[in-house]
């Protein structure tokens, strides 16, 4: 088990293309660790708007009646991939890991394999 | 410090706070004082702004006080959450604040993230109001 600045070293060491990543809560829309990023990528920015994201797709669910959870989301961009894996665990529950990538260098099958193995990893 | 009759109206200041309203969800109202507790602008919605501004310069001062004791510099921002939402305040250059509401379900990182840029223009503006009433 990994508390949360292990596991955010890990998700930047060993997912190739990764270029920041970040735990964020989605009830506040703040970050509870962010590791990467730099002056391209505000990872708090990132936090605050991709809670936006997360909150509208966990209510177009609760509306449709899905009886089902957010496994992760995938927004491709020219440039980068953004993943979105919410925390299933109950100590994780209202919590999303956030990683941003870069298309070029990222193995998009391996970082969602990578990034499921460092949330089953992940206590908080 | 200001008079009263150039803080009439502040057309541009309240703009802003009215954007903000719609760059931030479950946010129910901003005001812009001075340090000392002065309105400059606001859109309360309902609350009574110079009681609100009256209690931001006190919870201010605290603030200040308690970032300056403890080492940790220049007063920047205060966050206050109540069982029904959040009472933000952001310091706008050195004697002006804005404060902003915001419902229990608000995105506070996003809230912080508009309220400082906006903090930012609001600063200019009233730099500007300052500076030419300094002249007179």
């Amino acid at each position: 088990m990994a508390n949360v600045e292990l596991a955010l070293k890990d998700a930047m060491n060993s997912i190739d293309g990764a270029i920041g990543v970040a735990l964020v809560d989605y009830n506040s829309g703040m970050a509870l660790g962010t590791l990467g990023g730099g002056t391209d990528l505000d990872l708090n920015v990132a936090a605050a708007g991709n809670t936006d994201v997360v909150r509208a797709k966990v209510r177009a669910i609760e509306m449709l009646n899905l009886q089902d959870a957010i496994e992760d989301i995938l927004i491709a961009l020219s440039s980068q991939y953004h993943l979105i894996r919410p925390l299933t665990s109950r100590s994780g529950k209202g919590l999303f890991l956030y990683l941003a990538l870069d298309r070029t260098r990222a193995n998009l099958a391996m970082a969602r394999h990578q990034l499921r193995r460092v949330e089953s990893d992940l206590e908080v | 410090m200001l008079h009263e009759r150039e803080l009439v109206k502040m057309p541009d200041i309240l703009t802003e706070l009215q954007g903000l309203r719609t760059q931030v969800p479950h946010l129910t109202g901003g005001l812009v004082a001075t340090t000392d507790g002065l309105v400059l602008a606001h859109d309360t919605n309902g609350l009574e702004p110079e009681g609100v501004a009256a209690l931001t310069a006190a919870a201010l001062s605290v603030g200040a006080r308690l970032a300056e004791m403890t080492g940790q510099g220049v007063f920047q921002e205060l966050l206050t959450r109540g069982e029904h939402g959040y009472i933000a305040t952001y310091a706008v250059g050195t004697h002006v604040v804005l404060t902003l509401f915001a419902g229990a379900n608000a995105n506070v990182g996003l809230l912080h993230f508009e309220g400082r840029r906006v903090g930012e223009r609001i600063a200019v503006q009233t730099a500007a109001l300052l500076q030419s009433h300094d002249r007179r």
